[in-house]
Parts: C-alpha cells; structure tokens; sequence
C-alpha cells in the first residue's frame, strides 16, 4: 500500500484531481492540503467516519461548493475557476446519486428519470420512452414508471435516483451512500450495476459508503479519509490487510483510536453535575 | 444560542439586516430577469405556474370581488342617499375598484393564496435537495423554477384583477339595483360616462402588474433563500405574506402618487 499522506503524483490516467484542496466550513476545518486521484475507467471508493468530508468531497468536485483553497481538475477542467455555462457543460457529463434521492416531488418516476433528457436533448418521444424503460429495468423498476415518488419506499427512491444519474451515459458517476435502504436483493443488483456500466462503457465512479463488505465487491479502489486528509488508500484487500491505527479501528468499528467517537465536549462528569475526581470534599 | 454576527463579528442592526434583504432581493431580481430569455425554453412549466397561481386562485378572488363589491353597495348607497346622490353609486363603485380596491386586494389576497404556496414549494424543494438536483443535471433552478413563477404573477395579477373588479361591479349591481331599487340604467350610464378606460383601467392594470411582480418576487426569493428546515419554511411563509402586504400598501401610495 502507498503512504496516503505523501503527496501524490499527478497522473494521465486520473479522471479527477484533487490537489492540496482545503476547505473550512462553520469554522471547522473539512480538509487540510487534501491530495486525491480517481482513476480514470475505475470504480473508486472514498470512506470514512461520518462528518469527515466525503460529500463535501464530492460537492467540490462537481462544483457545488467553492474550496478555501487548492484544485479541483474533472476531465482536464479547474472546476472553482470554471464559468457557469462551462460547469454546467461539465455536470451534463456527470451522473450524481444524492443521499436522500432528491427526486422531483411533482414529477412521476418516469418524468423524474426522463428529466435530464427532455431538458438537454430533443429525441422523439418513444426513444425517451424506451431509454427511460431501459434504465428503470436495469434498477428494476420499470414496473414503477406511473407511481410518484411519494409512493416509493427509501430504497425505491434510491434506485429510481440511479435509474435517472445513469440517464445519459455519463463519464463519471458520483454514488453519495448507494447503499442505505436497499435489501439484499436490490443491493446486489445495484452492485452489479456499477461493476457493469464501469466494465462495459468504461464508466468512472465514485462511491462515498460506509459499508465496506460493498464496496469490496464493487470498487477497485479505496480513499480513507479522516482529519482532513487521505490516511490510507489502496485496493479493498491492501486495505484489509493493512495494519494501521487508523484502517483497523475504523474497518473494526472500534471506539477508541486515531478517529475520536465523541463529539468535542467538556468533561463528562462536570456535564451531568458530579464534583471533578480528585476535588477536595 | 450565540448572537448572529457578519462577517467583522458585528451583529447586524434590525434595519441593516433589512436593507441587506432588500439588496439580496433586488440582485435576485436581477438574475431572475437575466434567467427569463433561458426560462422561455420551459414554456409549458410557465404556462403550468401561470394556471396554478392564476386559474387555482379564481374562487377566492372571485368570492372576495363579490362580497366587497356587495359591502360597497350597501356602505355607499346609504352615505350617498343622505344627500341625494345615489345615482353615483355605479361611478363611486366603480372607480374605487378600478382605481385601488380591485389591484390592491387581489394582491393581498394573491400574496395569501398563491404567494405562501410559492414560497412553501421552493422552500421544500431546497430542503429536499430538489434544487441542487437540478443544478446537478446542469438545469438552471432560476430559469425552471423561480423565472416561470414569477412571469406567472406578472401575467395572472392582472388578469385577477379584471375578474375581481367585474365580480365586485356585479355585487354593487346585485345590493344596488335588484335589492335596494336604484334605477338599473342610471347605474349603468353613470359609470361609463365617467369613468376614463386610461386614466382609470389602463392605470389599475398597471398596478396590478406591477404587485404582482413584486408579490411573486418576494415569494420566489423567500423560498429560494430559506433556511432548509421546516421552521425556516414555515418563518419563509409567514415573511412572504407580511412583506408583500407592506410592500403592495406602500407601492400603491406611490403608484398612486404618480399616475394620478
């Protein structure tokens, strides 16, 4: 495995850059001269404890969220620096799975996956129809096309958000938790899904997720990330094998390491009144 | 709960909050006016916006129109007889609901019906990530979403104006003429003869353009610019009715000012 912490070298192959990416939010600091490469035509995992940055990661890459500082390069482009029209021309490109969906409330599932197509490209109605069919079918739900999102379960939702990040073939996928919510069944299948459009059309993706038995299955890499930076990075076996503080608590779900489980507080027996041991009584 | 500060660590005046709000609002303007060529893109949306606040608000404004114009029947009937000039009540009625009553109600009560349900759907739809969706799938929210809505008010204020003051014309009828007798082409001829289609229509049609932009303005910015969280949307709700009110009272004084 490579030393995380070590800058890492530009690459040709790498279809995201991120260099020395700092950002403060709320006047915590979410990354600290953050280093990062997703190849290109790989499936990459980025995983961490909660709170440490990883949609924040992503929201810098597809230019949701300006950095403090650093670079953020997608397909060659310094996204912070891009116009509006030429990140826009950019996202067209990119698929993005939000954590809670964020499917159009107003708009059946058909309509909802459809969108990106009827907003971008003017096809005839029954090639909508079919390209919309064909990728419900692939999340296994083209027998939900009619019902509206309220209709949905979680995990329905979910897939019917994939169906619609797919829509257009893009060249990079950003999954922010595929996982939560789907029972086994779906699960696999979408596991299946990502290795597939990875495989078949040379797809690069991004899965931020905490299950790390899925991502194994399905990511050819994987970022630890946690404090700021990259604190381990290597294939799903390099990571299970490594022997590091940081790998082993966090992959062992342990409470006590490098990854601190409570949240900065005072002292716990002052909070619930108690007089500090040690007190003279 | 630590004070709201800016960014030197002052905390800001009640009255530069405000002023920072209506500097916000008009940028927002701005881009609103800059995304209306893109949004054209999205007629059928515009068109959809423009039935839900217009042809979804007819009954309330209709019912309102009706029942104003019958209490203005009745009040000025009874002011009129006592000198002797109850041949007027088609005029008096008339010009104060083509002049004031018909822009200025239809506002606040546009603000109520249609303004409150703008904001709760933009504000829910920010909450729900729906907006960052759409940035995402490189589909501009102010051209979709916040241009279409406010053409819509621009487009259907004066349309329900029209329908308040006809309405409100009818109940003057109804309480005037059929109940309380007055001579039903006195009625008529009176307001024709005096009232002027462009010193008195033309200028509450203006009037209610212009309320109407800013009612849907306001609503548009509250909801895009709320807190997302359910009592930012409901606070959001509550800001979208007191400010249109104020704004709409206030304008009208000035509008009035100049146009007459």
């Amino acid at each position: 495995m490579t030393d995380a912490r070590a800058p890492t070298a530009p690459t040709d192959e790498a279809l995201v850059q991120v260099r020395g990416l700092s950002t403060v939010l709320n006047g915590k600091t979410i990354f600290d001269r953050l280093d990062l490469d997703i190849p290109r035509g790989k499936v990459t995992a980025i995983m961490g404890p909660s709170g440490t940055g990883k949609t924040t990661l992503l929201r810098h890459v597809t230019g949701q969220l300006m950095p403090d500082a650093g670079s953020i390069r997608v397909a060659g482009a310094d996204v912070p620096t891009l116009s509006r029209d030429a990140l826009f021309a950019l996202r067209e490109r990119i698929g993005f799975l939000f954590q809670n969906s964020a499917l159009l409330t107003d708009f059946s599932v058909f309509e909802n996956v459809a969108f990106p197509l009827r907003q971008h490209l003017k096809l005839p109605e029954e090639l909508v129809r079919n390209i919309v069919l064909t990728k419900l079918q692939a999340v296994g739900l083209r027998g939900a096309a009619e019902l509206m999102p309220s209709e949905l379960s979680g995990g329905m939702a979910r897939r019917v958000a994939l169906a619609r990040a797919i829509i257009r073939d893009p060249m990079l996928i950003l999954y922010d938790e595929p996982f939560v919510g789907l029972d086994p069944i779906a699960l696999n299948q979408v596991l299946r899904l990502i290795r597939t459009l990875n495989e078949t059309l040379g797809v690069t993706s991004v899965l931020v997720a905490h299950e790390f038995a899925a991502v194994a299955r399905a990511a050819d890499l994987v970022y630890l990330i946690a404090g700021g930076k990259v604190v381990a990075r290597g294939t799903p076996e390099e990571l299970q094998r490594d022997d590091s503080p940081w790998t082993r608590q966090f992959f062992g779900g342990e409470a006590d390491g490098p990854v601190p489980f409570q949240y900065p507080a005072r002292d716990y027996a002052a909070d619930l009144g108690f007089p500090a041991a040690g007190a003279a009584s | 709960m630590s004070a709201v500060r800016d960014r030197s660590g002052r905390r800001p005046s009640m009255v530069g909050d405000a002023l920072a709000q209506v500097g916000a609002c008009g940028l927002f303007l701005l881009q609103i006016l800059a995304a209306l060529p893109k949004s054209l893109r999205h007629f059928r949306e515009t068109v959809r916006q423009i039935w839900f606040v217009g042809a979804m608000s007819l009954v309330i404004i209709m019912t309102c129109g009706l029942f104003v114009g019958m209490v203005l029947g009745l009040q000025l009937y009874y002011v009129l007889s006592i000198f002797g000039g109850t041949a007027a009540l088609g005029t008096v009625v008339s010009l104060s609901l083509y002049r004031e009553l018909g822009p200025v109600v239809t506002a606040l009560l546009f603000a109520g019906r249609a303004g409150t349900s703008i904001t709760a759907e933009i504000g829910l739809m920010r909450a729900t990530d729906q907006l960052s969706a759409m940035e995402m799938m490189a589909v501009d929210p102010l051209a979709y979403v916040a241009a279409p809505r406010f053409l819509a008010g621009v487009v259907a204020m004066p349309l329900l104006a029209c329908v308040f003051n006809a309405l409100g014309i009818f109940g003057a009828h109804l309480v005037g003429v059929s109940w309380l007798g007055l001579d039903n082409g006195t009625f008529w001829s009176n307001m024709t003869s005096s009232v002027d289609v462009w010193s008195d229509v033309v200028n509450g049609v203006w009037k209610s353009v212009a309320f109407g932009g800013v009612v849907a303005l306001i609503a548009v910015f509250q909801g895009y610019t709320t807190p997302p969280t359910s009592e930012g949307v409901a606070y959001a709700t509550t800001r979208t009715v007191v400010f249109s009110s104020i704004v709409v009272l206030a304008l009208d004084f000035v509008m009035t000012a100049f146009l007459m």
